[in-house]
């Protein structure tokens, strides 16, 4: 009873204290970050003044480092829709203290990868012609479309299930924050207070949220690799590339979450809650997507080199043994089968080993997306000398603003927001300990009787 | 002085000679025994086809049938110039041979017709020009497999259902923030 009463008091406080406190680390981190991401302003405005020239691409390659970051980007944001919603539909009850962060991931990655597209345009008031001139036969509509709903519906399903903890924000910390953290806490709980009609509206919402937001997911990528797949291009000419970017995406989303709870757990202390448990469980998901991915390269490669028309040799012989070979052999033995390898033996199944496997997936997840665009532009369409393409430091220092960007928004966001669902932490505890024959701490509504908000959303 | 002046009289009879060698020996091959007219096409306006006949006749006014003639078309892209062929017709029994043209781009259009009459051993050729106006899109996109009920109207009704679906989550936090604040109301009532 009292052991449950300290283990929720500790939960919360564990939860608050990202916020309550602020070391002399967080701020060195900021500032390089932010260091970085002014080095990535210039550079834009380098761009911005002398135009694409400053870059490597050109006519023939007219995609690059900025087009395969984008993809990059939209792949790793499914690490939410993973996380989140396919396990809350299917009821993993381990997911809870992990939830939020892949969440977080989702939001800031969709961000941070739509600005590339943005970066890629060279003259960004031309975004407009997409809304002016589209037309609904393009892909690249249709990629409008899916993202602008996967980020409305992403943002969506971060905030309503934050705004029990957030309503937790706002009366623990009443008074003992800044005045600008209260009004925010206060709006954006939307004046919680835990009433049965508003855990009825809050569960209704979840679970319809985490149903409609599978199949956003599932389309954002898939409409992505249409913009490849529907240009005439012998290395894109697949049926298959939907489903091998859509397994890519959530296999890079699973990697990059690992790498996110690996920090934020030693950052802010989250032993008690990001277990080993959750590592190795992941460990397991990236590990079967990998063996999918691997499926997935066989059935690719082996149709088309079967066939062999005439472009796939050039593209073949450029990928397996000239001039992206060292690269592309990584990305198949060190990205797809070393996570598989890790993953199953004993000695690797530790926190280390996931981890170290994630960053190899995310090296190699990038890698791909590299070789998706640049090797297959590269592909000549007539008989002339292939082209070729090697970024500038305009393009490389944009990719690493990208990426400063991507780590300063989700570090600003746990210094603002909950970074473990407390509530949804709370009632796994609960019913995991009602399952157990534990006694329910003196004035709680037994789980039994209140219904858990998860089960609310109609399931 | 007369030196000057025989030495001159010679250099002109010998240029004359070698002139009249020159047109002893090109004469045969200059003469033509065909006589070759085009009729005027003028204006015609882009993707508007037009016919382009062209008469052979031998120098007698008979029609000379059976020739084949090869228009070609003075073209230039991307710093490259040069003619390319765009028909061969042969010429019927009133001897004419006449070329149905549909130019794709307005302009000039210089067109050089090329025949090789019976019994001549060098090819002939005439001109004409053609003047092209207007600026009509000629590409057509073919008009693919219209399956019924696919098109932009579904890709709009699985936008506004998900759109939908998510404008009813926002009703749902709309009610949670009215249940917030009917709680709030109550708590302050009974505080009073």
């Amino acid at each position: 009873m009292a052991a449950l009463n300290d283990w929720q008091e500790r939960l919360e406080e564990t939860a608050l204290e990202p916020v309550r406190r602020t070391g002399r680390r967080f701020w060195a981190v900021v500032v390089t970050l932010v260091a970085i991401i002014g080095w990535g302003a210039y550079a834009y405005s380098v761009q911005l003044r002398d135009g694409l020239v400053v870059t490597g691409m050109r006519d023939r390659i007219s995609w690059g480092l900025y087009i395969a970051t984008f993809v990059f980007f939209i792949g790793i944001s499914h690490a939410g829709t993973l996380i989140s919603a396919i396990l809350r539909v299917s009821n993993a009850r381990w997911r809870t203290p992990v939830t939020r962060m892949a969440e977080f991931v989702t939001v800031v990655a969709l961000i941070c990868g739509a600005s590339f597209v943005i970066i890629d345009l060279g003259r960004p008031d031309r975004l407009l012609n997409v809304f002016i001139y589209g037309r609904w036969q393009s892909p690249i509509i249709w990629d409008v479309l899916a993202i602008t709903t996967y980020l409305t519906a992403s943002v969506t399903y971060l905030f309503v299930p934050m705004i029990p903890d957030l309503a937790l924000f706002r009366d623990r910390l009443a008074d003992r924050s800044s005045r600008w953290r209260g009004w925010l806490y206060r709006t954006l709980a939307i004046g919680w207070h835990d009433r049965p009609a508003q855990r009825r509206s809050l569960g209704s919402a979840i679970g319809v949220l985490m149903i409609l937001i599978i199949p956003i997911a599932v389309s954002v990528h898939t409409v992505v690799s249409w913009i490849f797949a529907m240009t005439m291009r012998v290395p894109w000419d697949s049926a298959l590339f939907g489903a091998f970017f859509v397994a890519g995406a959530i296999f890079s989303g699973i990697a990059i979450l690992i790498i996110v709870m690996a920090i934020l757990r030693r950052a802010y202390h989250l032993e008690e809650y990001v277990t080993e448990k959750h590592f190795v469980y992941l460990g397991y998901l990236m590990a079967a997507f990998a063996a999918i991915m691997i499926y997935a390269n066989i059935s690719e490669l082996l149709v088309h080199g079967y066939k062999l028309r005439e472009g796939v040799e050039f593209h073949f012989r450029q990928l397996f043994l000239n001039e992206f070979a060292p690269l592309f052999w990584f990305y198949l033995l060190g990205g797809l089968v070393a996570p598989i390898v890790i993953a199953l033996v004993p000695a690797t199944r530790n926190v280390r080993g996931m981890v170290a496997a994630a960053i190899l997936v995310t090296l190699a997840m990038w890698i791909e997306r590299y070789f998706i665009v640049v090797t297959g532009l590269r592909v000549p369409l007539m008989p002339y000398e292939p082209a070729s393409y090697a970024p500038t430091w305009v393009e490389w220092s944009l990719l690493a603003a990208g990426l400063a960007a991507f780590a300063l928004l989700i570090t600003v966001f746990t210094k603002i927001f909950p970074i473990i669902a407390v509530w949804e932490v709370a009632e796994d505890h609960e019913a995991t300990a009602v399952d157990a024959g534990a006694a329910i701490p003196t004035g709680a509504i037994p789980a039994v009787d209140r219904p858990r908000l998860a089960e609310e959303g109609g399931r | 002085m007369m030196a000057i002046t025989r030495r001159s009289t010679r250099t002109v009879a010998g240029l004359l000679a070698c002139f009249a060698i020159v047109v002893a020996f090109a004469g045969p091959a200059i003469a033509s025994h065909v006589d070759v007219s085009v009729a005027s096409i003028g204006e015609v306006a882009v993707g508007e086809t037009v016919a382009i006949p062209v008469a052979l006749r031998t120098t007698d006014g008979s029609p000379l049938a059976g020739t084949v003639v090869t228009f070609y078309l003075h073209m230039a892209f991307a710093g490259v110039e040069g003619e390319a062929e765009i028909g061969r017709v042969v010429t019927d029994e009133s001897g004419v041979a006449s070329l149905a043209y549909r130019p794709r781009l307005a302009g000039h259009h210089e067109l050089r017709m090329e025949y090789l009459a019976a019994g001549a051993t060098e090819t002939e050729s005439t001109t004409t020009v053609v003047e092209v106006t207007g600026g009509a899109q000629l590409y057509q996109s073919p008009a693919g497999v219209d399956v019924p009920g696919v098109g932009v109207e579904l890709l709009m009704v699985v936008l506004a259902t998900v759109w939908t679906v998510l404008f009813w989550v926002v009703l749902r936090i709309v009610a949670i923030a009215r249940a917030g604040g009917e709680a709030g109301d109550v708590g302050r009532e009974v505080r009073r």
